[in-house]
């Protein structure tokens, strides 16, 4: 599976993440000789456990804050779970979702969507989208990913993927926008993830990616 | 979990015409009415000595070979306060394969009402999922421990006849340590368990002869009146749970 890198917009201080960044984004695509392709979407759930007894203090530190899982484009039968915090990520087929719906013992309590268009750059796939609640229109951030076709090993496409972001940056940057797009450095190792790529690598990029975002980027109040 | 006792005979024909499910999806995981799974099981004991009777009819009934069996299973049970319910869900490790897999089992609860009650094999709910080998960790964090385990070891065959239908001839043993497959105890000595399981899916919908095609009772119904009469077998009801805690 090729290597991909997902990166997310950070404002500069005192800015807010609009839809005006999202097009500048993609218009930049098309500028570097991207070939539009159509849409992508995927979806994120953030998890918190069900208590039967809300009053009760039994075993509530325990359970995690941070469980969440993601449904991606490229594999729709499968589902990925991560635990960002316990390092954990596990793959399982799309139908762990009806598992954990009849356990009862987990809900989901914020549907996030991943959505906008995908550009081919030669041997580059670009992908650029919102960060929207399910239900809502309120855009929450902005996404990017890029992904290197011809090669499979993480430490092998550091090198072309470092060059292409550089490009990326700079493209961007005649536009004027107050922000950037940032990648987060990861030790897929922690993870038990080896240096051959897969679906799991993009799925704990997501997890930390909306860590961030939330951390660190204001919603727009209307997108 | 109702058993019955079967005395082998060397006739045993497994004939399933199936009928389909209908199920409806709750709100929040659930993404497909497809993904739910009814299954009819039939489930029996076969004392150790006749089990070589009872692997050859259905390879030369149902023309496929059987596959080797060795699973390990694991039970977790929510740890107390979690849930809207206690749950329990079931870790499967295919030790047979040269990396074991794992898949993520969970068992309804058996049909009840008048139709079920006519009948003396399970209908249930039955839902799994391959996963990736650090599930087990994975709902150790969520809140799950471990509540039993077991090893089961024999022979299975699948195969299809309009839905996939199974029959497991195992060895069910415990493990006095915890995860300890290589020193497990017998639960059953001398007697094997033998599992008939056959899936009803919205797929195979308008294939049963059955007056009804929204019962389901009827294929369990028509696959219990055909060991009757091809089995010359004595047939006795007990109640009783047989996957003992280790």
């Amino acid at each position: 599976m090729p290597v991909k890198w997902v990166l997310y917009w950070q404002p500069n201080q005192g800015s807010t993440v609009s839809t005006q960044i999202l097009n500048e984004a993609a218009q930049c695509a098309e500028s570097i000789s991207g070939v539009k392709e159509g849409r992508w979407k995927a979806t994120l759930n953030y998890y918190k456990p069900l208590l039967r007894d809300q009053s009760s203090t039994h075993h509530p530190d325990s359970l995690p804050r941070d469980f969440l899982g993601i449904s991606l484009p490229d594999h729709p039968a499968k589902y990925y779970f991560i635990i960002r915090s316990q390092r954990i990520v596990v793959e399982a087929d799309a139908s762990i979702q009806i598992i954990m719906e009849k356990l009862q013992s987990y809900k989901s309590k914020v549907s996030l969507h991943f959505d906008g268009f995908q550009y081919h750059l030669g041997d580059f796939r670009l992908r650029v989208g919102r960060v929207v609640p399910v239900h809502s229109e309120s855009i929450r951030g902005i996404v990017m990913e890029v992904e290197y076709l011809p090669i499979s090993s993480m430490e092998k496409a550091r090198k072309v993927m470092e060059e292409f972001v550089e490009i990326w940056h700079e493209a961007l940057s005649k536009r004027s926008l107050s922000g950037k797009f940032v990648n987060v450095e990861l030790n897929f190792g922690e993870f038990g993830l080896a240096d051959n790529y897969t679906p799991q690598h993009t799925g704990v990029q997501y997890a930390i990616v909306m860590a961030h975002m939330i951390a660190t980027v204001q919603p727009a109040v209307r997108g | 979990m109702v058993l019955f006792h079967l005395l082998v005979s060397t006739e045993i024909l497994f004939f399933c015409r199936l009928i389909t499910v209908s199920v409806c999806c709750a709100e929040g995981f659930v993404r497909s009415e497809e993904d739910n799974s009814m299954e009819c099981v039939v489930q029996g004991i076969i004392e150790t000595q006749h089990v070589e009777a009872l692997e050859i009819l259905p390879q030369g009934l149902c023309g496929v070979q059987r596959e080797r069996l060795r699973v390990h299973e694991l039970t977790l049970k929510s740890l107390p306060n979690l849930g809207v319910v206690p749950s329990e869900v079931r870790l499967l490790c295919d030790l047979d394969q040269p990396e074991p897999t794992w898949t993520v089992k969970h068992v309804g609860g058996s049909m009840r009402g008048a139709g079920a009650d006519q009948i003396s094999v399970m209908v249930r709910t039955m839902i799994q999922s391959k996963v990736s080998k650090n599930a087990l960790r994975m709902f150790y964090s969520l809140g799950y421990k471990l509540d039993h385990e077991l090893l089961k070891v024999g022979f299975a065959f699948h195969f299809q006849r309009n839905a996939h239908i199974s029959v497991s001839v195992s060895s069910v043993s415990k493990m006095p340590k915890i995860h300890a497959i290589d020193e497990t105890v017998p639960v059953t000595p001398g007697m094997q368990i033998v599992n008939v399981t056959a899936s009803a899916t919205p797929e195979n919908y308008g294939l049963c002869t059955c007056r009804n095609r929204l019962n389901p009772w009827e294929l369990c119904r028509q696959l219990l009146r055909l060991l009757h009469l091809l089995c010359r077998m004595e047939v006795v009801l007990h109640c009783k749970k047989f996957e003992a805690k280790s």
